[in-house]
């Protein structure tokens, strides 16, 4: 059973400009009593995800939607716990996997092979694990014998197939997905959009952050929006998205 | 015992654990590095072995010194250099040339300065076939100190991971640490004894011994040359290994979670 419960969580995100980021502004603040130098220490804290509460249980496939810049990646994020929350309670239980950018974890001087394995160990699975998932990875991607290649000679829709297959490639219970349907093709949308389906069908949490609505209208039972880091639930997303299909 | 300190505690199991994987990864880091290469890794051994043998009969002929003191000396020297420099300098990018994984994957933050360590491990073994050769050559006159090798090494790689840590985190969050550090090497390569012996400098040794790592150098080079180290040496470094991981520690607690915010 995959759980995934936040309760009033709130991230404050610091964005760090050039002179905060410079050990000499520091020290001129220090020495000077930080009068000269009085910006160098400040840091504009973004107030990503503001006092959110929700329990996701298995079977839930969740959309989120909102602008950009509102903090839908940050929500995935702290879900994955890549980043820590600044106050509240958040509880996991399941193995997590987040197809988040595409590229992350790739060398690109290395063959499709070799970054299996590289990924397959990144994520936390034993040499031999990763291995045993080669068949599979290669049967899903169809790259073929652009698998010896270095990556660097794929294109990006290919280095997408690849990111996703491995992603998925271990029956995460919660699967994390920031929108990245932008690059593949016609053929490889329904082959991830299959194997959502399926990710979905055997019970597990799936959320997904996308602007696509027709994508989000057939894999998401529940969409919501983010707006000034709050959470609103869309109930009538489908009946929208319906009447004025959006691209 | 604080929530924090637990979860940092389970950061560091977490990256111990996956110490397999670490290595794995630190090997096709290598092995990409010299991909389209005919040597492969080996160019490593290749040009350490160029290097000193220039340097060793440029220099020996220069400052008329014995070829048989002078070239094991230099050859342990500069490879000591090279791994100490290597990771002390790689360590300023640590976080932030890995910040689309750390960004993407959750992968404990403690798992970093392991596989950084272990790939420069491998190049020093690399490296290490030079030294073999040069002893073949100018056979080192060893007596029974010699096993000290063995903890003094332990002792640097102890030393060379707290240092990796802390500056990979000092450079993430303030980033001419970068800057400062390329250009401070140089300057402590000469306050290192890698050219000569400390002792050659006479009364301005003391000198040398401001450089922390003239006791890397020293702790490992003198038993390996037949040599055993000033008496201090041994107390400063396991002093440095104490205080450094204390400081690290307590610093890795209180700003770790910071890191993703950071890079």
């Amino acid at each position: 059973m995959a759980h995934l419960v936040f309760e009033n969580v709130s991230v404050r995100y610091p964005i760090y400009n050039a002179r905060a980021q410079s050990l000499r502004h520091q020290f001129m603040r220090i020495a000077t009593g930080g009068k000269i130098a009085a910006e160098a220490g400040q840091t504009v804290a973004v107030t990503a995800l503001d006092d959110v509460s929700f329990e996701l249980k298995s079977g839930d496939a969740i959309g989120l939607v909102g602008h950009n810049g509102a903090g839908k990646s940050t929500l995935l994020r702290t879900m994955a716990g890549i980043y820590t929350q600044d106050s509240g309670r958040i509880l996991r239980e399941g193995r997590i996997a987040t197809v988040l950018e595409i590229g992350s974890g790739m060398d690109p001087e290395l063959s499709g092979y070799e970054n299996i394995l590289r990924m397959g160990m990144l994520m936390g699975m034993s040499l031999k694990e990763a291995r045993s998932k080669i068949p599979e990875i290669e049967e899903f991607t169809e790259l073929g014998d652009f698998l010896s290649l270095p990556v660097r000679t794929y294109s990006s829709g290919m280095s997408m197939r690849l990111m996703f297959a491995v992603g998925t490639s271990f029956q995460p219970e919660i699967l994390l997905v920031d929108e990245m349907f932008g690059t593949g093709d016609a053929g490889f949308q329904e082959k991830a959009k299959a194997r959502m389906h399926d990710l979905i069908a055997n019970a597990e949490i799936f959320v997904f952050a996308s602007h696509d609505h027709v994508m989000l209208g057939s894999l998401c039972s529940r969409v919501y929006e983010l707006k000034h880091g709050k959470m609103n639930h869309l109930p009538d997303f489908h009946v929208k998205t319906l009447e004025q299909p959006e691209s | 015992m604080s929530s924090r300190w637990q979860q940092t505690r389970s950061d560091i199991f977490e990256a111990l654990g996956r110490l397999p994987a670490a290595l794995f990864l630190s090997w096709s880091d290598t092995k990409a590095r010299y991909k389209r290469s005919m040597l492969g890794p080996f160019w490593l051994t290749l040009g350490t072995a160029i290097g000193v043998g220039g340097l060793g009969f440029v220099w020996s002929t220069l400052f008329k010194m014995d070829k048989a003191t002078f070239i094991p000396l230099l050859t342990v020297g500069l490879i000591l250099w090279g791994f100490i420099a290597g990771i002390v300098t790689e360590s300023s990018q640590l976080f932030i040339q890995n910040a689309q994984l750390i960004r993407n994957l959750r992968i404990p933050l403690f798992f970093y300065p392991i596989k950084l360590v272990l790939r420069h491990l491998i190049n020093l073994a690399h490296n290490a076939i030079v030294i073999v050769i040069v002893f073949l050559i100018y056979p080192p006159d060893w007596h029974w100190g010699a096993w000290l090798v063995i903890p003094g090494f332990i002792l640097v790689v102890l030393n060379l991971s707290w240092m990796s840590l802390f500056i990979g985190m000092f450079a993430a969050r303030y980033r001419d640490t970068e800057t400062a550090i390329t250009n401070f090497m140089p300057l402590l390569f000469f306050m290192s004894p890698v050219l000569f012996k400390a002792e050659q400098l006479g009364v301005g040794s003391w000198i040398v011994w401001l450089n922390p790592f003239s006791y890397f150098i020293s702790i490992v080079r003198d038993p390996l040359l037949g040599h055993s180290s000033p008496e201090f040496v041994w107390p400063v470094a396991i002093g440095m290994v104490l205080v450094g991981w204390a400081l690290t520690l307590w610093m890795f607690n209180s700003r770790r979670t910071r890191i993703p915010y950071w890079i």
